[in-house]
């Protein structure tokens, strides 16, 4: 009840009913402290940062930078450059890192499970200087064919990888890929997307050499998140965005550049989005991510199996208790847009479409799906009358 | 805002019902209304882009008045495009240029007009008065 409270946005009501939301995959909610953070910030403390000399200038320099400092310690990472999201960090190591260090014929690993964030990227660098693209298949249970990437090696230079697939849930064995990437002398990106909200990473543990992640999939706000980077790598990456923040000097013969992560940070960067977050990382440190995943797989588990009880529903994923607290499905009869209408309508929240993920959704057979996505604060009550509701609907109108 | 009384009895209809669930039921009621563009005749050119549905427009005049058939797979789509049939079907060019998609809104159906990937009916409207204001 506690986690709840901490939540305004869940006393609302929705077409008169109490919100029971559900599209936590897309984006979280955010609890009091990361709202009064931000307007607190706006309110007391707002300038622009580094290089002012006067107190508001020292003091939201100060609150931005302690973002960094949180970040670090979560996750335990020595290099964390601020970017506005998981899309930006992975454009980031496509253009600041793999151009530089890439040829034409390197092959670049990619998953046919992969979020259009870590595809189109890489297909615009296929474009500009001729890498090579492979996509690693699925097995008939939708994990990843394990066998086929360590073959795909010979000759790749990265693998980007989604961490925990926004679709499925499913949670790709990322320790594995590391590992034999890295005996294969293959760097390795991951796509964290998902995973972050669910598990605390530790970054230097994990051994990746980029990790790109969003703050709003963890309570914090939108427009920021971050990609963290493994010292080797980041002592190879050119700066691609130039502007304000990033340089030592310039003149007009000539620019040099920051040596810290500034150096990709042009311009004024997103200073209450990262207040917003460090107060959101603060408040999740409270919580006990462990315990309260294995709870949510336990509804998302129990919701798949409710679901696949109702005729013509099909449920996609395995739901392990390693995997995210995501349930796709489709209905042969109710297209999946009238669906999540008819559920609003009960003020239950739920993502309908190709979830950014459109090869995944060939191998599906499907052009879109349902998703329902728990996080901290939904419960066992909500996922029953989600399902009291679309056995209801299903009924009325299939 | 005033609107043709065919299209001004639809948002009546809905003005009376309280339930928003109920009001989709309804919505999807009005796909009845729909000239049913046959699936062969489902082509690149009178696709509705931008739609999460697939949904399929063609606008016709006969004997000076504007016609539309359509057809799409959900049927909320398919009941707006009831719904715009009946505003559509029979009018001059000038009384279809003459629309808003404001209605939709006004019948609370919808949440948004806003142009967007979740939103093919201002997409479908704007397709609708672009067909007609071709044959002025």
């Amino acid at each position: 009840m506690s986690i709840r409270n901490d939540f305004p946005i869940l006393a609302r009501k929705v077409n008169g009913q109490s919100l029971v939301y559900l599209d936590n995959a897309a984006t979280t909610q955010k609890p009091q402290v990361v709202i009064t953070a931000m307007s607190h910030f706006y309110q007391n403390s707002n300038a622009n940062v580094h290089r002012g000399v006067h107190t508001l200038a020292g003091e939201a320099t100060e609150a931005y930078e302690a973002c960094r400092s949180e970040l670090k310690k979560w996750f335990n990472a020595e290099r964390v450059i601020i970017t506005s999201g998981t899309t930006e960090s992975i454009n980031l190591v496509a253009h600041a890192w793999a151009r530089a260090n890439l040829v034409a014929g390197d092959a670049v690993i990619l998953t046919e499970m992969e979020h259009h964030s870590d595809i189109v990227p890489w297909q615009l660098l296929a474009q500009d200087i001729g890498i090579e693209l492979r996509f690693i298949s699925l097995n008939d249970d939708l994990t990843l064919d394990m066998d086929a990437f360590e073959a795909s090696l010979d000759g790749a230079k990265l693998v980007a990888c989604v961490h925990t697939s926004n679709v499925l849930g499913i949670r790709n064995p990322v320790e594995q890929i590391i590992k034999i990437s890295h005996e294969n002398g293959v760097k390795v990106l991951l796509d964290s997307a998902q995973a972050v909200p669910h598990e605390k990473i530790d970054f230097t543990a994990l051994g990746a050499d980029f990790l790109a992640c969003s703050a709003h999939k963890m309570c914090g706000p939108t427009g920021i998140g971050c990609l963290l980077v493994k010292e080797d790598s980041f002592s190879q990456m050119q700066p691609f965005m130039g502007g304000g923040d990033m340089i030592q000097t310039v003149t007009t013969n000539g620019s040099t550049f920051q040596e810290n992560e500034h150096k990709f940070e042009a311009g004024t960067p997103r200073i209450a989005e990262g207040v917003g977050w460090a107060a959101a990382l603060k408040w999740l440190g409270k919580i006990d991510l462990q315990s309260e995943h294995l709870r949510l797989i336990r509804i998302a588990r129990w919701t798949a199996n409710q679901l696949k009880s109702i005729s013509g529903m099909t449920v996609f994923g395995r739901h392990d208790d390693g995997d995210s607290a995501v349930v796709s499905f489709i209905h042969d009869s109710i297209h999946s847009e009238d669906m999540a209408r008819l559920l609003d309508a009960r003020g239950i929240a739920i993502r309908t479409g190709h979830h950014c993920a459109q090869p995944l959704m060939k191998i599906l057979g499907v052009e879109g799906t349902m998703r329902v996505s728990f996080y901290l604060y939904n419960n066992q009550e909500e996922a029953e009358l989600f399902i009291e509701t679309i056995r209801g609907i299903v009924e009325r109108f299939s | 805002m005033t609107w043709p009384s065919d299209i001004q009895e639809v948002i009546d209809e809905f003005a009376e019902i309280e339930d928003a669930m109920e009001r989709l039921e309804i919505l999807m009621d009005f796909s009845d209304e729909v000239d049913e563009l046959p699936s062969d005749e489902w082509t690149e050119q009178n696709l509705v882009k931008g739609c999460q549905s697939r949904a399929h427009v063609v606008i016709e005049q006969r004997d000076g008045t504007i016609w539309m058939r359509a057809a799409s797979d959900a049927k909320m789509v398919q009941g707006l495009m009831g719904i715009l049939s009946i505003a559509v079907n029979g009018a001059t060019v000038e009384e279809v240029l003459e629309l808003t998609p404001d209605f939709v809104i006004e019948m609370g159906v919808l949440n948004t007009l806003t142009p967007s990937r979740s939103n093919g009916f201002r997409t479908m409207f704007d397709m609708i008065q672009k067909a007609v204001m071709e044959m002025r």
